[in-house]
C-alpha cells in the first residue's frame, strides 16, 4: 500500500506538471467561467429577483380630465414595470400605428367625458333604472396590445387597468352615496381622503419562503455563478478525456499497463489535479461574483450561510465531472471522439439541467426531464445554499446524487481500464 | 558500464532450468479479423540469449510483442516468461520485464529526467536508488546535457534513446524491444546497438523485433523469421546462413531491368527461382558455378551491365527471400 501511495503521488505530480505546462488551456479553464458569469449576470440582471425587471412601454391617450383619466394615468405611473407615455390628442389610428411600429407594447385610450358618462350610469344604477331602460352604456376604454407581448404580461397589464377602474367605481360610488345622504337628511359620509390609510386590507406583498424562514429572492448572479461554474467544471471532461486518449496514442498508458501500477493510481493521478482546478474555478467565480460584479453594476452574490454545504457541493460536482470525463476516455477511441462526445454531452446536460436556460422558465415536462441531468442536481444544491438558505441537510440529497453518479462512472472506467489490459 | 547501482533491486528468484521466454502454439485472432495475427507460434528464447524476431511490416511482430508485454491476451496457446505463466503470474513477470515499445512511449511535455523519474517511481523505485538509476539511464542514453529539456523539443533519435532507457530503469532481467531503431539517425542507432550488446554481455535476455536484416544479423544470436503471423524458420544466425550460403547468387545492376527479367531468368537451366527487386537480381541455384555463365549472357544480351556479383556468401535477406518466396522483403 505504501508503494501504491508513492506511485499515486508520482502520478498526481506527473499529471499536474502536464496540465500546468499547457498554459493556454489552463488560462481558459478559469477565464471561461468568469467571463460567462460576468456577462450573463450583467445581461440578465433585470430578469431575476425583485428588480423592476422587464419594463413595458405603455401609451395612455387620455381625453378625459376627470377621475377616470387621472386614475388610469396614476395607476400606470406607479407601476415599476411600466414606462408610461402620455398623449392627450392622439387618435386611435395613431395609437395603433405606434404599436405596429413597435414604439409601445400596450395602449389605453380613455375617451373624452368618460368620467361624466360613468357618473351618469352610476346615477341610473342607484336610481334602480331597469337595465334595458338605462340610457348610459358602460364606459368603454379602448385597449390595444402588441401581438408579440407575452400573454401573461398582457394579463398583468389588463389586470392593472381593471384595478384602476375598480378604484374609480368605488370612489364615484362613495361620491354619489354621499350626495344622496346630504340631500335627504343632511348626513354625510366620511371623506375618502387617505385611501392608503383607510384600507380594509393590508397591501398585498408576497413573502419569499425559504428553508430557513424568509430570505432574498434569487438574483441573476445567484443563478449564473453556480450554473456557469458547474458547466466549466463539467467542461473539464474534455481536456481530461483527451489527455487520456493522448496518453494512449503516445503509448505511455500502454507502458504503464506493462508495469505493476494499479488502475486507481493511473485514474486517480489525473483526477486529483482536475479536482483542484475545479475547486479553484469555483473559488474564483465566487470571488468575482462577490467582489468584482458589484463594481460593474451587477448584484453582489448572496452566499448564504453554509460554507461547508458549498464545499460539499463543489467537491461532489467536481467528482461527478471527473468520473464522467474518465468514463468517456475509457470508451472513446480518438481525441476527436472524446472531445466531441464529452462537449456535446456537457452542453446537452447543461441545457437540460437549467444551466443554459433557467429551470423556472421551462414547462413542467421539461422541468421533470431536468432532474435527469447531474448539472441540475448541482445547481439545485447551490441554489439551496445561495437562495433557499439551506445547509448540509438540504444539500445532502443533491450531493449524494452527484457522488453516486461519480462512483458509477469511476466504477465503469476502472472495469473498462482493466478489461483493455 | 554505468548499469550497476549502489543498491540493487529486490528480485524474484527465477525457477531453475527454464527458458527466459517460451511460447507454445500461440495464436491471436482479433475480433472481426479474417486471418489470425499470430498463428500457432512456437518460440523459445534461452536465458541470457539475444533473440531477434525478423519480419516485414504487418508480419505480426508487434502483436507478438504486445502478447509478451501482457497488453494482449492470446486467443490460444501458452506464454511462459522466466518459467512463469504469462497470464496467471503477470505481476511477478512485470517486475523482471523491461518493455521498449515501437513508438516512444513518453510524456512530451515532461523533461527526460522527469520521464525517467516518473517511470522509475511507477516501477517502485525511490530515494537514492531511484536517483542513481535516473542518472545511470541518462548516461546510457548519453543524454546528460539534454536531461532537463522537455522531450517535445528533442530530436527523434534522443526520444528513441530515452524510450529505450525507460525500459531499463528498473534493471530488468528480460528486455523486449519492438523495432527500437525505426526512423533514427545513424549515431543514435549505433549507440542503441552498442548498449544492447553491453546489456547482453551483462547477462540480460534480449528479445528484439526488427525489419532491418542487417540489425538482426549484427546483434542477434538466434533469429525467428515471422510472416503472416507464422514462424517460418528459427535458428542461430550461423545455422540459418550456412544452409543458404551456396544456393544464392546476388547481382547488382547499373541500370533498371525490364519487368519480365525475373521470369526470364527463372527459365535458365540450373536456376530454381529468380527475383528482381529494384536493380538487384537474386537467383537461387544448387550449382552457382554452372548457373552464372548463362545468367550473365542473358543480362548482356538485354544490354544490362553488372555492377557486382556475389555468391557463396549468404545474408539474412537471402534466407528471408528463400522462406517467404520473396513475397514481402524487409529492408
Amino acid at each position: 500500500m505504501t508503494t501504491s501511495l508513492a506511485k499515486f503521488r508520482a502520478s498526481v505530480l506527473k499529471d499536474s506538471r502536464v496540465i500546468v505546462r499547457d498554459r493556454q488551456a489552463l488560462f481558459l479553464f478559469f477565464v471561461m467561467p468568469v467571463t460567462f458569469v460576468l456577462i450573463l449576470s450583467l445581461a440578465l440582471r433585470d430578469a431575476f429577483g425583485d428588480r423592476p425587471g422587464t419594463t413595458f412601454p405603455v401609451l395612455v391617450v387620455s381625453q378625459d380630465a376627470g377621475e377616470v383619466g387621472r386614475s388610469v394615468i396614476r395607476t400606470f405611473r406607479d407601476n415599476p414595470h411600466v414606462r408610461l407615455a402620455l398623449a392627450e390628442t392622439a387618435s386611435e389610428a395613431q395609437a395603433r400605428q405606434w404599436l405596429i411600429d413597435g414604439h409601445y407594447r400596450f395602449a389605453v385610450l380613455v375617451p373624452a367625458g368618460a368620467t361624466e358618462q360613468a357618473r351618469r350610469r352610476l346615477g341610473e344604477i342607484i336610481a334602480e333604472v331597469p337595465p334595458d331602460l338605462r340610457l348610459e352604456r358602460p364606459v368603454r376604454l379602448r385597449v390595444l396590445a402588441d401581438p408579440a407581448l407575452r400573454s401573461d404580461y398582457r394579463r398583468v397589464l389588463e389586470g392593472t387597468l381593471d384595478l384602476a377602474l375598480h378604484g374609480v367605481e368605488m370612489r364615484l360610488g362613495h361620491e354619489q352615496l354621499d350626495q344622496i345622504l346630504r340631500a335627504s337628511g343632511g348626513m354625510a359620509l366620511p371623506a375618502l381622503a387617505d385611501m392608503e390609510r383607510d384600507r380594509l386590507f393590508d397591501a398585498v406583498h408576497g413573502e419569499t419562503i425559504t428553508k430557513r424562514g424568509s430570505g432574498p429572492t434569487p438574483t441573476s448572479v445567484q443563478q449564473n455563478a453556480p450554473a456557469w461554474t458547474l458547466l466549466a467544471m463539467f467542461f473539464l471532461t474534455v481536456p481530461l478525456s483527451v489527455s487520456f486518449i493522448k496518453e494512449r496514442e503516445q503509448g505511455s498508458l500502454s507502458r504503464l499497463q506493462t508495469i505493476n501500477v494499479p488502475a486507481w493510481v493511473v485514474l486517480g493521478g489525473k483526477a486529483v489535479p482536475y479536482f483542484i482546478i475545479n475547486q479553484a474555478q469555483m473559488g474564483l467565480v465566487l470571488l468575482v461574483s462577490v467582489h468584482v460584479l458589484p463594481l460593474l453594476g451587477g448584484d453582489r452574490l448572496g452566499m448564504g450561510s453554509a460554507p461547508l454545504a458549498l464545499i460539499l457541493m463543489g467537491a461532489s460536482a467536481s467528482l461527478a465531472a471527473i468520473g464522467f470525463g474518465i468514463a468517456v476516455a475509457m470508451f472513446a477511441r480518438t481525441t476527436e471522439q472524446a472531445a466531441g462526445f464529452s462537449s456535446a454531452m456537457v452542453m446537452i446536460m447543461g441545457a437540460m439541467g437549467g444551466i443554459l436556460v433557467p429551470k423556472q422558465v421551462m414547462p413542467p415536462l421539461m422541468q421533470d426531464f431536468a432532474m435527469l441531468s447531474p448539472l441540475s442536481w448541482g445547481l439545485d444544491g447551490f441554489l439551496d445554499v445561495f437562495v433557499r438558505g439551506g445547509g448540509m441537510p438540504e444539500v445532502l440529497p443533491e450531493a449524494l446524487g452527484l457522488l453516486g453518479f461519480s462512483a458509477v462512472c469511476h466504477g465503469i472506467a476502472i472495469l473498462r481500464y482493466r478489461r483493455r489490459v | 558500464m554505468p548499469m550497476h547501482c549502489p543498491q540493487s533491486i529486490q528480485r524474484v528468484p527465477p525457477p531453475h532450468g527454464s527458458s527466459a521466454i517460451e511460447l507454445r502454439h500461440l495464436s491471436k485472432t482479433f475480433p472481426g479479423g479474417q486471418a489470425p495475427a499470430l498463428d500457432d507460434v512456437d518460440l523459445c528464447v534461452p536465458r541470457g540469449g539475444f533473440f531477434g524476431i525478423l519480419g516485414p511490416n504487418g508480419a505480426g511482430k508487434t502483436t507478438l510483442m504486445s502478447v509478451l508485454a501482457g497488453l494482449l491476451k492470446p486467443s490460444s496457446g501458452t506464454v511462459r516468461i522466466d518459467g512463469r505463466d504469462g497470464l496467471a503470474e503477470r505481476a511477478a513477470i512485470k517486475r523482471i520485464l523491461g518493455i521498449v515499445p515501437q513508438e516512444p512511449a513518453i510524456y512530451p511535455t515532461l523533461t527526460a529526467r522527469e520521464n525517467l523519474d516518473f517511470f522509475g517511481r511507477m516501477q517502485g523505485l525511490a530515494g537514492d536508488l531511484l536517483h542513481a538509476r535516473v542518472l545511470a539511464c541518462l548516461g546510457l542514453a548519453e543524454m546528460n546535457a539534454e536531461a532537463d529539456q522537455r522531450v517535445e523539443r528533442l530530436s527523434g533519435g534522443f526520444k528513441r534513446r530515452l524510450n529505450m532507457v525507460i525500459g531499463l530503469i528498473h534493471e530488468p532481467q528480460i528486455l523486449i524491444l519492438d523495432e527500437p531503431t525505426v526512423a533514427i539517425d545513424p549515431h543514435s542507432r549505433s549507440l542503441i546497438h552498442q548498449r544492447l550488446r553491453e546489456l547482453h554481455q551483462a547477462g540480460i535476455t534480449i528479445l528484439i523485433s526488427t525489419h532491418y536484416m542487417e540489425e538482426a544479423e549484427q546483434l542477434c544470436q538466434e533469429i525467428a523469421i515471422i510472416d503472416q503471423g507464422r514462424v517460418l524458420v528459427q535458428g542461430t544466425v550461423p545455422d540459418l546462413l550456412a544452409g543458404q550460403a551456396s544456393q544464392t547468387v546476388q547481382i547488382q545492376l547499373t541500370g533498371d531491368p525490364p519487368p519480365d527479367l525475373g521470369p526470364a531468368l527463372g527459365h535458365l537451366p540450373g536456376i530454381a527461382r529468380a527475383t528482381v527487386g529494384g536493380r538487384c537480381v537474386t537467383a537461387v541455384t544448387r550449382h552457382p558455378e554452372q548457373a552464372i555463365p548463362p545468367l550473365l549472357e542473358m543480362l548482356d544480351a538485354r544490354g544490362l551491365k553488372v555492377r557486382s556479383l556475389i555468391y557463396g556468401v549468404a545474408s539474412l535477406e537471402q534466407v528471408f527471400l528463400r522462406y517467404t518466396g520473396g513475397r514481402s522483403a524487409p529492408r
